[in-house]
């Protein structure tokens, strides 16, 4: 499941959505631009851990922020240990996946509504070409709320499919996965209605 | 009729709804004041199409609506301001990520400063049960606590009228008792869409609708009694 808000005090929980977000991009980029070799990557990665302690999480969310990431970087680890040597592999699969525990971090410090407050006022540019700030904001909501209705509803099926003794079937998964997805598309869309979100 | 009966009324006059030329209500003609309105029929019988109606979210292909004084069809947005709907699935009512997010969610743009949102918000997760909840996800709640957070979302907004399309369908007898209190025995006025009889007879008012068209209005004890021998 997609990391959410976690109640706490600290200084990182404290911080503005707007500067914290802009802090944490420099971050990522900081990482992209200077861990280019394993050292520099693990120096990034203890500054990482020390974030997650100062944000009162401790190393075990810092691991299941990971854990969670894990099919993204074993995929990334695999395929770049094909084609590069494994020094350059593991420096990009560890920026990556320092990135990802990064983002995770934003998402448990913060609350929804006001990183949504932030895309609503990063996108006021954006208005003299037509997008509505307000709208843009809400899909970014409901982008992470839908989430795990999807992934529920992807359990549901291959429980499903498990009850009639199939195993394995991707091609099976896909099209009831879709038509779930358009109805909870189209009932959302009504109640956002019902909800005055038109 | 029993029960308490409010200025505000529903008035259907000849109203008929098409999909696709398929007849989903037909010539419905009613007038309602009555606070608790139950509606009750088979599945298919217009019902939840009587109850989308009311706010909007279907519109009249002829014939002439009106709730609390409003066309729902020109002036939707303005009615649902004051009118909560409550679907059957509580999961796609489910708009922001964690509960008490979307509690607040039905506050924005309610004008009202950002401590009444919270303390509004505490309140009715507290008076819901759902207060230790406040900050999980949404969807990580059992069918009945997801169901409370719909109503709750709907009764922080302190509508006059709530529509509620089958509210306890998918719930346990536990659960179908809180949301009925709930619904029940506030002042708001109440449109239910039920088939459960039990709640039905709790209305002042019962509506039996069948293959589109509406066939009883009146007391939820004759109304019931005639619906249930007819489907005996």
């Amino acid at each position: 499941m997609i990391s959410l808000y976690r109640p706490g005090s600290s200084a990182l929980h404290r911080m503005r959505a707007g500067l914290k977000i802009l802090l944490f991009a420099a971050a990522a980029l900081a990482i992209g631009v200077l861990a280019t070799n394993p050292v520099a990557v693990g120096i990034a990665g203890l500054a990482v851990v020390a974030a997650y302690l100062v944000a009162g999480f401790g190393v075990t969310e810092l691991v299941r922020q990971v854990l969670a990431a894990r099919w993204v970087i074993v995929v990334m680890a695999v395929t770049q240990l094909v084609f590069l040597p494994a020094a350059v592999a593991a420096t990009n699969t560890g920026r990556v996946t320092l990135v990802i525990v990064l983002a995770g971090l934003l998402t448990l410090t913060t609350r929804v509504p006001d990183m949504i407050d932030v895309v609503e006022w990063a996108a006021r540019p954006l208005r003299r070409f037509g997008v509505d700030p307000a709208s843009l904001s809400l899909v970014f909501a409901i982008t992470i709320t839908a989430i795990p209705v999807i992934a529920g509803f992807a359990a549901e099926i291959r429980e499903a499919q498990r009850a009639r003794g199939v195993l394995l079937a991707p091609h099976a998964l896909v099209v009831p996965l879709l038509v779930m997805s358009l109805r909870y598309a189209d009932d959302l869309g009504e109640a956002m209605v019902a909800r005055g979100a038109d | 009729m029993n029960g308490p009966t409010i200025s505000s009324e529903i008035v259907l006059d000849s109203a008929s709804v098409e999909f696709d030329g398929r007849r989903a209500l037909h010539d419905v003609t009613v007038r309602l004041d009555q606070r608790r309105i139950g509606v009750i029929g088979s599945n298919g019988s217009g019902k939840s199409t009587f109850a989308r109606l009311l706010n909007g979210l279907v519109v009249a292909t002829s014939g002439r609506v009106a709730v609390h004084g409003i066309d729902p069809a020109r002036d939707g947005k303005k009615l649902r301001r004051d009118v909560g709907f409550v679907f059957s699935s509580p999961d796609a009512q489910i708009i922001m990520p964690t509960v008490a997010e979307d509690v607040a969610f039905s506050l924005r743009g309610s004008g009202l400063a950002r401590d009444e949102v919270r303390e509004r918000v505490s309140s009715v997760l507290a008076e819901f049960s759902l207060a230790e909840h406040a900050d999980a996800p949404a969807h990580s709640l059992s069918g009945g606590q997801k169901q409370l957070l719909a109503l709750a979302a709907i009764l922080v907004k302190r509508p006059a009228l709530i529509i509620a399309d089958e509210p306890t369908a998918s719930l346990d007898a536990s659960n179908t008792k809180r949301i009925a209190a709930h619904l029940l025995d506030r002042e708001h006025q109440l449109v239910l869409i039920t088939h459960d009889m039990r709640l039905a007879a709790r209305c002042d008012i019962v509506l039996w609708f069948d293959d589109a068209r509406l066939v009883a209005v009146g007391e939820p004890a004759t109304v019931i009694g005639d619906y249930e021998r007819a489907h005996a």
